[in-house]
């Protein structure tokens, strides 16, 4: 085991250049996909790298209700410092688990509330709200809904309405919740993933765009609606940090610009460098997880042999 | 989905996003509009009686409300049941937290130096 099955707790890191590098080099379908993959494998590898530091750190507290030959000297040996170690890992799987609890709980109440709000206002896909300021959001489920406030309609001529309900439509239809979910979950299982969720985030709404564009027939239109609504919003008095804008700007400029070619690119580019990288790390801490969890396997039938 | 229709004519809609987009336009709209007027906005071409079933299914659903206007109805949304649903939604869209926990909105809210970038971008290429 030793040092192995510390590689998924450090592999995470990665995955930050292709998610900063991934958005604005491939078609956001592409980006999605690949994102969304390396994050659940590197989460769920970091997440079982620290259930077995959690394991052989903690078996010898008293009150861990695990068989005896789980605190032989021979599995404690297996790790320097196994009970500094063990702590730290049972208590950052702990804040995990608490984070992932505390993301879903949310989601369901605050899915609960605008589910009733809408039903409240009548069997249509569309809801209006009359009051508050310009919003606009899809609201996934059995029946899916957009919701969109007076105030938001009124800045945008028809065209560009239509851009914001097919918008909406393709958030629906591709269950871009669902991804965003996973998304926002593994960055609860290891911090480092963060990146990836922005990246997500970002390049889901670049997927709805382009679905948008699509349906009205012109990419210029959906950025004159996604520029309205933003303007109509509020503004928060401080610069954007990355030279190209935030989120919105880019949007914006991404559709002005060609559409996005739709294949993968090459390895000697910075993406496709920074999606080997990547990959490589992906490929590493799953090899790592299965190598340390073999390992803990083994470890624990000499312990049992021995007894 | 994944056919390109760029520059081409708008795509063919099915009966829910004609109600949405019936919907949106009545809310925009400072006056009731009658199914003509209502025909005459909307991009693409639909059929006038389209138009007058889509608007009639719209009241019996309780979304719109209708008066008499000579020999035809004006239609305008109803607001007391979504102005309660918005009382409702304001509680979790008012919370951060809440809102990012379920939610992508179409756009997030800009900066200052966002909001210069954008108003160039739009300036240069959004007409």
């Amino acid at each position: 085991m030793r040092w192995i099955v510390y590689l998924p707790l450090l592999l995470p890191i990665t995955a930050v250049p292709v998610a900063r590098l991934a958005a604005d080099h491939l078609a956001p379908r592409r980006v999605v996909g690949l994102l969304t993959a390396l994050t659940s494998v590197l989460a769920l590898c970091a997440t079982i790298s620290l259930g077995l530091l959690t394991v052989v750190g903690t078996a010898q507290l008293p009150g861990v209700p695990l068989p005896d030959h789980w605190s032989d000297p021979q599995v404690r040996a297996s790790i320097p410092n196994v009970q500094v170690i063990g702590s730290l890992a049972s208590a950052a799987l702990t804040s995990a688990l608490v984070c992932v609890s505390v993301v879903l709980w949310r989601r369901r109440r605050a899915l609960a509330v605008l589910r009733a709000g809408v039903a409240a206002a009548g069997d249509t896909e569309l809801t209006v709200l009359p009051i508050g300021p310009p919003t606009a959001f899809a609201l996934p489920g059995r029946r899916p809904r957009i919701v969109v406030s007076a105030s938001m309609l009124a800045r945008l001529d028809a065209d560009e309405r239509r851009a914001l309900l097919a918008h909406e439509r393709a958030h629906l239809s591709g269950r871009h919740d669902r991804v965003l979910l996973v998304a926002t979950l593994a960055m609860c299982a290891h911090p480092l993933l963060r990146p990836m969720r922005t990246a997500i985030g970002y390049a889901l709404e670049r997927c709805a765009d382009e679905a948008a564009a699509r349906v009205v027939g012109d990419r210029r239109v959906v950025a004159r609606a996604v520029g309205k609504a933003a303007l109509a919003g509020p503004v928060t008095p401080h610069g954007a940090m990355a030279a190209t804008g935030g989120p919105v700007p880019r949007r914006v400029a991404a559709l002005l610009a060609p559409t996005p070619a739709d294949r993968w690119p090459t390895p000697w580019s910075r993406p496709g460098a920074a999606t080997l990288v990547a990959l490589g790390g992906a490929a590493l801490s799953t090899w790592a997880t299965w190598d340390a969890a073999i390992d803990l396997h083994a470890i624990l039938l000499t312990a049992d042999h021995m007894l | 989905m994944t056919e390109s229709r760029a520059g081409g004519p708008p795509a063919r809609r099915g009966p829910g996003e004609l109600e949405s987009e019936i919907l949106s336009l009545l809310w925009t709209s400072p006056t009731a509009m009658g199914a003509g007027a209502v025909q005459e906005q909307l991009s693409g071409e639909l059929a006038y009686t389209t138009v007058v079933t889509i608007l009639s299914r719209l009241h019996d659903k309780g979304v719109l409300q209708r008066t008499r206007s000579g020999r035809s109805y004006v239609y305008a949304p109803v607001y007391d049941e979504a102005g309660l649903a918005a009382r409702r939604m304001r509680q979790v869209l008012d919370k951060e937290g809440d809102r990012q926990a379920v939610l992508a909105r179409f756009v997030s809210d800009l900066s200052t130096d966002d909001e210069a970038l954008l108003r160039r971008l739009l300036e240069e290429g959004g007409s």
